[in-house]
């Protein structure tokens, strides 16, 4: 249940962004049209010479910032600092995930998780330790419209998963419906499972923020389905190094909190805006 | 934003569907019990029902729950062996608590077994099957007067409750 609301939460946490995105739009139009008020007010008070002078001002004005406008591309590489810091407060895990993307185009980038966990699961009836490391790989759609030199990222991306860890059953309980004879105390157990994989696909969405500089802040939630799991003999995958916590089913969901830095490699201009209005369309 | 409403509604919908494998659901096959059916030794295929049976284990005061009370008058009984040891007694009192103490007799039973933990699932941990002793499965004791006349192993795989595993003919 715990872990429900974390991701729950997590979820709104995403939301409530993508609703600040919503509102960003506004002050976007009223920028465009701040200009056209000014020339209006001033189009009252001056003779028909004035008016020559406006016009090319407002044309120089249309066609400065387009060749100024250029989109840096290259590669951010970072660390979750969710998983590391969940080491602090959280005794029963340690754990890493480098991330790192590439841009590939305006709006898509090559995007790729590399991680190790080492996490013990305490539930009711078993206690068992997964070790294990992993590699996500995949790209991330940027549907983030940036407006002046913004590179912020609201992003949905996909995900290949691959994981290749151990299990170590350190205790478990016997289920008896017919506790006559006394409820039986957990049995130490120990045994290691070794040479377990599993992989998934995970759908991604996430948004990363420019702070400074080339330092940017994000976060992602992440939906995951298994496709392949080696299960051990009279044993199962519980926790899987990536995948996280097993359901009943197939799926698992996941949470990140990065911090990544920009390494721009190089610059390319943004081409007229016909043309990102035609993308606009498509979408 | 409807949209959106009806996203996080369905999300915590599929999240609260994940919560149910945190409880062991009740019709899960677990630890089986052993499985007794009484014949009648004079006509070997025909169930006979005993008079106010009451199972007790050795080292316990109360006996085992049939139906609510601690005596039965079937024909079929359901008796747990203990997870934690290879060897389970129990006495089987018939005629319990009969004012007429000449009709109360106590037959002791003794079972021999190896026994193989099984993984279930999260929420249920593992359950215990059992195999008793291919050799010596069941030692027959007896106080005075023996009422249980033969003992017959059907099944010596213990795994579940569906099948009947000791016959006992009095």
């Amino acid at each position: 249940m715990k872990h429900t609301l974390k991701y729950f939460f997590s979820f709104c946490l995403v939301l409530s962004i993508s609703l600040a995105k919503a509102q960003d739009t506004t002050p976007k139009d009223e920028l465009t049209k701040q200009p056209t008020p000014k020339t209006d007010g001033v189009l009252p008070e001056s003779p028909e010479s004035f008016k020559n002078v406006d016009l090319t001002a407002k044309t120089k004005d249309s066609i400065v910032p387009v060749p100024v406008k250029t989109d840096r591309y290259g590669v951010r590489v970072g660390v979750d600092l969710y998983k590391l810091t969940r080491a602090l407060y959280d005794k029963d895990y340690k754990g890493i995930e480098f991330v790192g993307d590439y841009r590939l185009t305006k709006k898509y980038y090559l995007a790729a998780e590399l991680g190790n966990e080492n996490k013990t699961t305490d539930d009711n009836r078993l206690n068992s330790t997964a070790k294990g490391s992993y590699l996500k790989a995949g790209f991330d759609y940027n549907a983030y419209q940036n407006w002046l030199n913004m590179e912020n990222i609201i992003s949905v991306g996909l995900r290949y998963g691959f994981s290749t860890f151990s299990q170590q059953l350190n205790s478990y309980k016997i289920y008896n419906a017919n506790p006559y004879f006394g409820e039986v105390p957990p049995i130490p157990s120990g045994q290691k499972f070794n040479g377990l994989t599993a992989s998934w696909i995970e759908v991604v969405a996430g948004v990363k923020a420019k702070v400074f500089n080339n330092v940017f802040v994000g976060f992602s939630l992440q939906l995951k389905r298994l496709v392949s799991n080696k299960e051990p003999d009279n044993f199962e995958n519980l926790y899987i190094p990536g995948f996280n916590r097993t359901y009943d089913g197939d799926f698992g969901v996941g949470f990140n909190y990065t911090v990544t830095y920009f390494v721009p490699i190089y610059k390319k201009k943004v081409k007229p805006v016909i043309v990102s209005k035609k993308s606009d369309k498509k979408k | 934003m409807r949209k959106i409403y009806l996203l996080v509604l369905a999300l915590a919908l599929f999240f609260s569907s994940c919560e149910k494998d945190d409880i062991c659901d009740a019709n899960t096959a677990t630890t089986p019990r052993l499985v007794i059916q009484f014949y009648d030794f004079a006509n070997p295929s025909v169930l006979k029902n005993v008079t106010n049976l009451k199972v007790v284990g050795a080292g316990m005061t109360d006996g085992i729950i049939f139906n609510g009370t601690e005596t039965t008058s079937g024909n079929t009984i359901s008796i747990p062996l203990k997870t934690n040891d290879v060897t389970t007694s129990y006495t089987f009192t018939l005629n319990s608590g009969n004012s007429n103490p000449a009709l109360v007799n106590v037959d002791n039973i003794k079972f021999d077994y190896t026994k193989n933990d099984i993984f279930v699932s999260r929420a249920c941990g593992f359950k215990t099957i059992f195999m008793l002793n291919p050799t010596n499965p069941y030692t027959h004791t007896i106080a005075a007067d023996k009422w249980i006349k033969y003992i017959s192993v059907e099944k010596s795989n213990i795994e579940n409750e569906n099948e009947t595993h000791i016959k006992i003919f009095f």
